[in-house]
């Protein structure tokens, strides 16, 4: 095991110090950012601002108010292609490279088996895949939490934070590492294993997003609350943009019928109508941890699968 | 010829291989025992099998029917992947690994290694150990790779055509340090080649493949006393009958027969003892023969 371990380093640590420079310059520009962030909101400038997706607006001159948030999402959209990135250049050459050359039958002449063989290289990978997706998200999260759900800053809900934050990164990136090991096993070449990749993992990115827009996975809650009363604030929610109105017998119609945000005008057409109640569809910040939960297992058991079959297939291929 | 009791350097039983489930067999129904000690020359025409049976012999596939031993153990296992050596034909190393790196690699990866070997032959050969090994000449690297192979101490060197891309004057460098190690200590050797004439100085036991079949294992001394090369009247063909004619060739009316006698030869033939090149070619040709009958038969 040791010797297939040292041939492992021997041909992935140029890798290992590629991801080892991404988190130094990631973790340097973060702190730089992030320090700047801060000075921002020492400075009082955002205190006067409340805590809903509402624009924030400097008192004199009324325009909106941000931090500088462009880096942070960066970070978040690296953390979105680390499955790509890490799946083509990382995951495609493991076994593929040694496919195109036929070199693994000369590594498999030498006294080790297949089994270390493969479990030594997959597991370096699996490690430098852990530690880099592993830092950046949390990177990410350390970076973003004094801007977190602020109107001035970033939102859970927006695809950078999402995304490119938390477990499911983690998920992702070992889910791509396992699509890249795959497809070179299976391509032969690196070049082909490297497109391979490339297309399953973006399209795996894309569905993943469509999963979170259309809330299949985690549904919205309706908030409902008498027209006599003030709603509850939209606050750090997810809204779905579903708004509207209740009749007596429950018929959810849109809210159109009774455009007023409050008062004896709401009052007056809603019982007009017949409506008692209002309601709005939205998720509550706590899905953030939802989403996640689903991602991490769906990304990460995707991961379990295909390094299976990439187990199967190795015994009757190489 | 040897026994079952015998150790064997390499043996099979009813072996059988297909590269895939519904493709045609490589290999079908081998059956072969080389005695260890022995330089055995692996023969046969191109698809005959060659390949495929070291691969097999190396644990590089695995048997669809029978079973194949190297040295007694199953292919593959840590018994047999410790003492088993093989190079394949096109003899895969990593470009960019520097030759020094290459056997730190063997040493690493192989449980008894001995530097002195690989070091010696790489030297031989003129390689500096900085050189990067996908900057080597053909012949160079065919170097590395034995010295790598040879570095492993096996007592079984597999070599799939050893010998093609390499000019004549390194082809014997190459040869001569393969016989050097097999005469200063326990090896057996199994090489394929396409060049008969290299064989008949060093091989002693010859395996030879047609169609994925064995055609012959034995002894390369008791295969020059066996065969003899007749010639005669085309008419006298009928006096052959009785002994078994590996090729026959008909030259307008003059006959040249391959055969291995069973008894005195009738008749007025000029007869000669034939080289190991002219009886393994007459037994590779044979098989066409062979092959042609069958399909009439069919």
């Amino acid at each position: 095991m040791k010797g297939s371990l040292w041939l492992a380093w021997r041909q992935q640590r140029v890798l290992v110090g590629c991801g080892a420079a991404v988190l130094v310059a990631a973790a340097a520009l973060a702190a730089h950012f992030r320090s700047g962030m801060l000075d921002a909101l020492r400075g009082g400038l955002f205190d006067h601002c409340a805590p809903g997706p509402l624009y924030c607006t400097r008192p004199s001159d009324g325009l909106p108010m941000f931090l500088d948030i462009e880096p942070l999402k960066l970070l978040g959209a690296l953390n979105i292609a680390l499955p790509v990135l890490i799946g083509m250049f990382w995951g495609a050459p493991l076994l593929g490279r040694d496919r195109e050359l036929g070199t693994h039958r000369m590594v498999l002449a030498q006294g080790v088996s297949r089994a270390q063989w493969f479990t030594s290289r997959l597991a370096l990978a699996a490690l430098g895949t852990v530690a880099v997706s592993g830092t950046l998200a949390w990177l990410f999260h350390w970076w973003w939490e004094p801007a977190a759900d602020r109107s001035y800053g970033l939102f859970w809900y927006e695809t950078t934070a999402l995304s490119g934050s938390g477990p499911s990164t983690v998920a992702a990136a070992l889910f791509g590492l396992a699509v890249g090991t795959l497809a070179g096993l299976l391509a032969r070449r690196v070049l082909a294993a490297m497109a391979w990749t490339l297309s399953v993992t973006a399209a795996t990115a894309f569905l993943v997003q469509w999963l979170h827009r259309s809330r299949l996975l985690v549904p919205p809650h309706r908030y409902v609350s008498q027209g006599t009363r003030p709603k509850p604030p939209m606050g750090d929610k997810w809204s779905t943009g579903n708004y509207g109105l209740i009749t007596a017998s429950g018929r959810r119609e849109p809210v159109l019928n009774c455009p007023y945000p409050s008062g004896p005008e709401l009052k007056e057409c809603m019982a007009r109508h017949g409506y008692v109640a209002r309601f709005y569809e939205a998720n509550p910040a706590g899905d953030y941890w939802t989403v996640q939960w689903y991602d991490t297992a769906l990304l990460g058991g995707l991961a379990l699968v295909l390094t299976a079959a990439t187990v199967v297939l190795l015994r009757r291929r190489v | 010829m040897t026994g079952p009791d015998e150790p064997a350097a390499l043996s099979a039983t009813g072996l059988g291989f297909r590269y895939r489930a519904r493709g045609g067999w490589a290999l079908r129904d081998c059956g072969f025992t080389v005695p260890r000690g022995r330089i055995t020359a692996l023969v046969g025409r191109n698809g005959a099998g060659k390949s495929t049976l070291l691969h097999l012999a190396g644990g590089l596939l695995r048997p669809a029917e029978g079973e194949i031993r190297a040295l007694d153990s199953v292919p593959g296992t840590a018994s047999a992947r410790s003492r088993v050596a093989l190079v394949t034909q096109d003899k895969p190393l990593y470009p960019r690994f520097t030759v020094a790196d290459t056997l730190r690699m063997g040493a690493r990866l192989n449980s008894r290694w001995d530097p002195a070997v690989p070091e010696r032959v790489v030297r031989e050969g003129g390689i500096a150990p900085g050189a990067r090994v996908g900057e080597l000449s053909p012949g160079q690297r065919t170097r590395v790779a034995l010295a790598l192979a040879l570095g492993k101490r096996p007592e079984l060197l597999l070599l799939d055509e050893p010998l093609a891309d390499l000019d004549p004057v390194v082809r014997g460098e190459v040869m001569a340090t393969l016989m050097t190690e097999a005469a200063e200590r326990e090896l057996s050797i199994v090489l394929s080649s396409h060049v008969l004439p290299e064989l008949e100085e060093t091989c002693d036991w010859v395996l030879l493949l047609r169609d994925g079949r064995v055609g012959l294992s034995e002894d390369t001394g008791t295969l020059r006393e066996d065969h003899l090369l007749v010639t005669g009247h085309a008419d006298g063909a009928a006096a052959l009958a009785g002994h078994d004619v590996v090729h026959r060739r008909t030259h307008g009316r003059q006959l040249t027969a391959l055969l291995r006698p069973r008894g005195p030869l009738d008749g007025d033939w000029h007869v000669t003892h034939p080289g190991l090149e002219e009886i393994l070619l007459g037994h590779l040709r044979g098989a066409e023969a062979l092959a042609g009958d069958l399909k009439e038969a069919a």
